[in-house]
């Protein structure tokens, strides 16, 4: 499929052609530390002194190149549709090839990167149970009653390293419920429906 | 195929697959990582640089170096945690395929170090709720804005606790009078 670039799109991508090969370059390597770590203005303000060019301009070549690469990585095109699309901007030869070698090599990263960026539900990271028998009471002697304490670490939704942490106290028979439950879970799994369904996926 | 070491279960496929990893590197060197694998679990933290080296010469990938840390830390951790004589590890381990030295070199370092490795899953267990330390004060009232002469001993207690859901620490501060603090002291005492 092809790339459809919208005017504005293309204006701020026209400062590319003015600038050499070396600095297309660079500003690739830019655009993706922007996609990795956040925009910062000093490197746009550096890079515009050098040039002789307002920050702007600059700011909008990156951004621009960056928009074109995420876009490009998204719907996976191919390097015939990239260059297609590229076509469209009236670029050299040698900036068209630049601009494939940079989508080529940082495809797959750029899509990992953005594959991380819609927030998930906690999810299961670590489980730790410990298996006690209360033995007596302050009101009740001699008695024998096991208990299973569970505390389950559960990542946070916004993708963060701290981890939320949960209690739960059952008492051995809900322990197997709750097991055969998840068991029965994973077994429908193998029903025919979900296989049909799996297959078609693939 | 049961295996005490992993606690009557089948062993995992994985540790199947990465015990013939470990056969790669020589005994000695196998040795010296088990011993870098037990600091690790014992908390000492492990140095991924010398684990590294030892593992250079049988070219190992990052991956490679990776699986045979994990599949270590496995076979130490379930053997201590299902308490697992020596003899026994050996043989079961010589079952699956490891060879004889790196066998007798694992199980040596593994007897010498039973005894902190169990003590120090004992320490990790799960508790909720820990508590670190109880402080106390006798004040003695003299009187209020309520009450001129009150004459009253009062207890404060500072319990100091790692939280249950948190794990951070938590102070709670309570006050007793005299005499709840005598039906708390009683109450107490009767458990043994």
């Amino acid at each position: 499929m092809l790339l459809v670039l919208s005017e504005e799109h293309k204006e701020h991508l026209s400062f590319l052609p003015q600038v050499d090969a070396a600095v297309v370059g660079e500003f690739g390597r830019i655009a993706l530390e922007f996609l990795r770590r956040g925009a910062s203005p000093k490197v746009y303000e550096g890079a515009a002194r050098k040039l002789c060019v307002p920050v702007e301009m600059v700011q909008h070549g990156v951004e621009g190149l960056m928009f074109l690469m995420t876009e490009s990585s998204k719907h996976m095109i191919s390097e015939v549709d990239f260059l297609d699309s590229v076509l469209v901007l009236g670029f050299s030869e040698e900036l068209n090839q630049m601009l494939l070698q940079l989508y080529l090599q940082h495809h797959s990263q750029i899509r990992s990167i953005l594959s991380h960026l819609p927030s998930s539900m906690p999810a299961y990271h670590n489980l730790e149970w410990r298996l006690d028998v209360q033995l007596a009471r302050r009101s009740v002697r001699q008695q024998l009653i096991p208990m299973l304490t569970m505390r389950v670490h559960l990542t946070r939704s916004d993708g963060h390293s701290d981890y939320n942490s949960r209690i739960l106290q059952t008492d051995p028979s809900t322990l197997l419920h709750l097991i055969s439950t998840l068991e029965a879970a994973l077994a429908a799994m193998k029903t025919s429906h979900a296989r049909r369904i799996l297959r078609n996926i693939k | 195929m049961r295996f005490r070491f992993c606690g009557d279960l089948d062993c995992p496929d994985w540790v199947l697959a990465e015990i013939s990893t470990l056969a790669k590197i020589s005994s000695v060197k196998m040795k010296l990582l088990c011993a870098q694998v037990l600091k690790d679990l014992l908390g000492e933290g492990i140095d991924y640089e010398k684990v590294g080296k030892l593992t250079a010469d049988a070219k190992f990938e990052s991956g490679d170096i990776k699986a045979s840390v994990a599949v270590l830390s496995f076979i130490f951790s379930s053997a201590a945690k299902h308490d697992v004589d020596s003899e026994s590890l050996s043989s079961e381990l010589q079952q699956l395929g490891l060879p004889k030295e790196h066998t007798t070199g694992l199980c040596k370092s593994y007897e010498d170090k039973h005894v902190a490795l169990r003590e120090k899953l004992r320490e990790t267990s799960l508790r909720l709720g820990r508590l670190d330390s109880v402080s106390w004060r006798v004040d003695y009232t003299l009187s209020s804005s309520e009450l001129r002469e009150v004459n009253q001993p009062t207890i404060q207690l500072k319990l100091q606790r790692q939280g249950a859901e948190s794990g951070a620490p938590e102070t709670t501060v309570v006050s007793v009078s005299a005499d709840k603090f005598r039906v708390l002291l009683a109450g107490k005492f009767s458990i043994f």
